[in-house]
């Protein structure tokens, strides 16, 4: 019986998964990043 | 919540090792489940979907449990803190559950000869995985604030009173999906090769460990979040 291509579909579906994940939260942890340095910003402007 | 720097470089150094001690963990799952494990008799090569599917689907109902348990200490102690686990929790749950959805199907069509049947172990799962899906959209669209923290914690316990269902589904009802083998009347793992025992042992090791990680960063990014919030509002005030 050959599946290879069944559990390559699988596996290709997990580690799509675990990596997109990952890349959301970077996305997230950048987003964060940039709202800090902005608020940093506007805190020195003013003193 | 204040953040100290000292405490920010151990959580970082904390961090590194979980990576690596994660990063490991994979390495060896994948080699065990490509390598070391032998073809099973019957369902061939494509039983080997079983040690990703299997810890996947642990890893997930281990998620909804954190969120049961941190929900039922915010609604009792309210403190953030218990929300924001309970949150970050239920997004990691919510993805493992979708990956258990979809490498069930790719396991069942060549064997079942059906990408799905309506029985009561996959229904239920799917179940699982609208609560949890409604929990996250309701975190979405409500206002912050604690209303919103309550109504997501009474969700987050009633969700997870599907999983002990999930569980005895396939004893209690006859169903497409096979009986439990790991934990069975004879013990656990009596019913598995020692091999196959071990190799999803690796892998179960390496999805939990996967799992304090994500959960570290995301507790970090909400509290950093919070910390901009509450930075942004003083700043609100004092102008």
């Amino acid at each position: 019986m050959d599946n290879l291509g069944f559990l390559f579909a699988a596996n290709v579906v997990v580690w799509g998964g675990i990596i997109y994940y990952v890349y959301t939260i970077r996305q997230r942890n950048r987003a964060l990043e940039k709202d800090l340095e902005l608020l940093k910003e506007t805190l020195n402007r003013k003193g | 919540m204040m953040m100290n720097p000292d405490a920010v470089e151990e959580n970082q150094e904390e961090g590194n090792i979980l990576v690596w001690l994660t990063g490991l963990a994979f390495l060896a799952a994948m080699i065990a489940i490509f390598i070391y494990v032998p073809t099973e008799r019957t369902e061939g090569v494509i039983q080997r979907i079983m040690y990703f599917h299997v810890p996947s689907a642990w890893l997930s109902f281990f998620a909804f449990f954190v969120v049961f348990i941190c929900s039922i200490l915010f609604l009792w102690k309210k403190e953030r803190e218990w929300d924001i686990y309970a949150q970050a929790s239920a997004e990691i749950g919510v993805i493992f559950c979708s990956l258990v959805l979809v490498t069930g199907p790719i396991w069942a069509r060549p064997i079942w000869g059906a990408w799905w049947v309506w029985d009561a172990r996959l229904t239920s799962t799917l179940i699982l995985w609208i609560i949890y899906v409604a929990y996250l959209m309701l975190r979405t669209q409500c206002d912050a604030g604690s209303m919103r923290a309550r109504y997501a914690a009474v969700l987050g316990i009633v969700g997870f009173l599907n999983i002990p269902f999930i569980h005895f589904s396939v004893l209690w009802w006859r169903t497409f999906h096979p009986q439990p083998k790991v934990i069975t009347n004879e013990g656990i793992g009596k019913g598995m090769d020692p091999t196959m025992l071990a190799t999803l042992g690796v892998s179960l090791c390496a999805f939990t460990l996967l799992y304090f990680l994500l959960m570290g960063v995301r507790v970090r990014q909400e509290n950093l979040k919070d910390e901009i919030d509450r930075l942004k509002k003083e700043k609100l005030y004092s102008s």
